[in-house]
C-alpha cells in the first residue's frame, strides 16, 4: 500500500538526483479510504519525525485539507488532532497511479497498492 | 533433500541474481510463504525492544512475517517491508491477518532493491535485513547492501539487525554445505551454492509419487565465521563511520557504529548495530 506514512519517507534515488528529490508527487491516483485502529502512543512519538510540509502538501493534493500548514507543537496536540493525523497518515490508501520526482521527473508506478521503486542498473545513483 | 550444488558466480552478478533469486521467489512465493510463518526469537526480541513511535525498514521482507511485530503491542511501531519479489509482496501486504475471520490488517510494502536507498537518508529508527544479503552474489554487492541499511537509519540513534545463513549448519538443519570449487580460499570467503526448492505442481492436491515436482535453484552465499562482521566494518568505514562505542569525551562532529551483538544462532550468523553521533 502507499499510505502517506510511507510517502513521507520515500525519495527519488535516480542517478545524480540528490536535491529536491522529495516529496514525490502523486499522479493519476485511485484512492481507497479504509478505517483502521488508531494508536495514539505511536502517533505522538512518531510526530516529531514527520516532514510536515511534505505531508500537508501531499494530503492537499489528495483532497484532504484537515491539517494545519504549520506543525503545531507536540504539547498542543489533542485527541481530535491525532484523529485527523491518523486519517491522513494511515487511512488514505493510494491503490493505483504513480509518483514522480519533483527534480528529475522520474516516474515510479503504483500497482495494486505496491509502489515500484526499482530502477534499472544504469539509472541508480 | 537434494544435494546443494557448489557454483562459481558468473561475471554478470545482476542478471545472475535475477534468474537464481528474483525469478525463483516470484515462482515459489505462495509455497515458500507457507513455510515461513514463525518469527525467530532474536528478531522478535529486537522488535519488542523498540520504543513506541519507532519507524523501521524490513529490507528483504519476503512474505512480511516480521511486519506485525511486536505482537504484544501491535501498532506501536511501524515496519515498512521492501522486497525484490512482487509476488511475495502481494502476500506481505496482508501479513498477520487471520484468514477467514474477516479481520484484514494491511501492511506497507514497497517493491525495491536492498542495494539502493529509495528513502530520505537517515529517516528510519531501525532496519532489519533477515536472510536477504546472502542472496547477493559478490562481496561488493553484499557490502553495498549493508551500506544501504546504515544510510537508511538515523545517524544519531539508528539500530540495524542483519541475519545471514552460515557455512556451519546446526544438526537440526538438513543442509550440508559443499566445499567451494574456488581453489584459493584467501580470496573468497564463505561458500557459494545453489539451494534447491522443490515445488509440487499442484499444491493442495495429493502429489504424484514422482515426476510432478519442479525444482528451482536459488543462489546463496554461505557466510563463514567473522565474515559478516568484517563486511560490516568495511561498509561502515567506507561511510566514514568509526567502529566501536561512542567515545566518553567526544570531540564533536564524529559519527560511528557500535557492534551490539555479533553471534550465531541455528545455522545463521547475525549482527546488531547501533549508530551514534557526538
Amino acid at each position: 500500500m502507499v499510505r502517506l506514512i510511507t510517502h513521507n519517507l520515500l525519495a527519488c534515488h535516480a542517478k545524480g538526483c540528490t536535491t529536491n528529490n522529495f516529496p514525490l508527487v502523486f499522479k493519476d491516483v485511485q484512492l481507497e479510504i479504509r478505517e483502521s485502529e488508531m494508536n495514539p502512543e505511536f502517533l505522538r512519538n512518531f510526530y516529531p519525525k514527520l516532514e510536515w510540509d511534505a505531508l500537508v502538501k501531499t494530503a492537499e493534493q489528495l483532497g484532504d485539507t484537515s491539517l494545519p500548514k504549520t506543525q503545531p507543537p507536540i504539547e498542543s496536540v489533542d485527541e481530535e488532532f491525532l484523529k485527523a493525523l491518523h486519517h491522513v497518515l494511515l487511512e488514505i490508501h493510494v491503490e493505483e497511479g504513480a509518483m514522480t520526482c519533483p527534480n528529475c521527473e522520474h516516474r515510479y508506478g503504483i500497482v495494486s497498492g505496491i509502489p515500484n521503486m526499482l530502477l534499472a542498473e544504469h539509472e541508480v545513483a | 533433500m537434494p544435494a546443494l550444488i557448489p557454483i562459481e558466480v558468473p561475471a554478470d552478478a545482476s542478471s545472475y541474481e535475477a534468474s537464481t533469486v528474483h525469478e525463483v521467489y516470484d515462482a515459489i512465493a505462495p509455497h515458500f510463504s507457507q513455510t515461513r510463518y514463525k518469527p525467530w526469537p532474536v528478531i522478535s526480541q529486537f522488535l519488542s525492544s523498540l520504543s513506541a513511535g519507532s519507524i523501521g525498514l524490513d529490507s528483504g521482507t519476503g512474505n512480511g512475517k516480521y511486519l506485525p511485530l511486536p505482537v504484544e503491542r501491535p501498532g506501536s511501531v511501524w515496519t515498512i517491508g521492501m522486497d525484490r519479489s512482487g509476488e511475495l509482496l502481494k502476500l506481505a501486504r496482508y501479513a498477520g491477518s487471520t484468514s477467514g475471520s474477516g479481520s484484514v490488517v494491511r501492511r506497507e510494502v514497497v517493491l525495491g532493491d536492498a542495494l539502493d536507498v529509495c528513502w530520505r537518508e537517515g529517516a528510519f529508527d531501525y532496519a532489519i535485513s533477515i536472510a536477504t544479503i546472502h542472496h547477493l552474489s559478490t562481496p561488493e554487492r553484499r557490502r553495498r547492501a549493508i551500506k544501504a541499511l546504515l544510510r537508511s537509519v538515523s545517524p544519531s540513534h539508528g539500530r540495524v539487525l542483519i541475519y545471514v545463513w552460515a557455512v556451519d549448519q546446526d544438526e537440526l538443519s538438513k543442509r550440508t554445505i559443499p566445499e567451494t570449487s574456488t581453489s584459493d580460499s584467501s580470496i573468497s570467503k564463505g561458500r557459494d551454492a545453489l539451494v534447491p526448492w522443490v515445488l509440487s505442481e499442484q499444491p493442495g492436491k495429493k502429489s504424484e509419487p514422482s515426476g510432478s515436482a519442479k525444482v528451482y535453484q536459488r543462489y546463496y552465499h554461505f557466510f563463514e565465521s567473522g565474515e559478516l562482521k568484517e563486511l560490516t566494518c568495511e561498509a561502515a568505514t567506507e561511510l566514514g563511520l568509526q567502529i566501536g562505542p561512542p567515545p566518553q569525551d567526544g570531540e564533536g562532529n564524529t559519527r560511528g557504529v557500535e557492534i551490539v551483538q555479533d553471534s550465531w544462532e541455528r545455522s545463521n550468523f547475525y549482527i546488531e548495530l547501533k549508530l551514534w553521533e557526538v
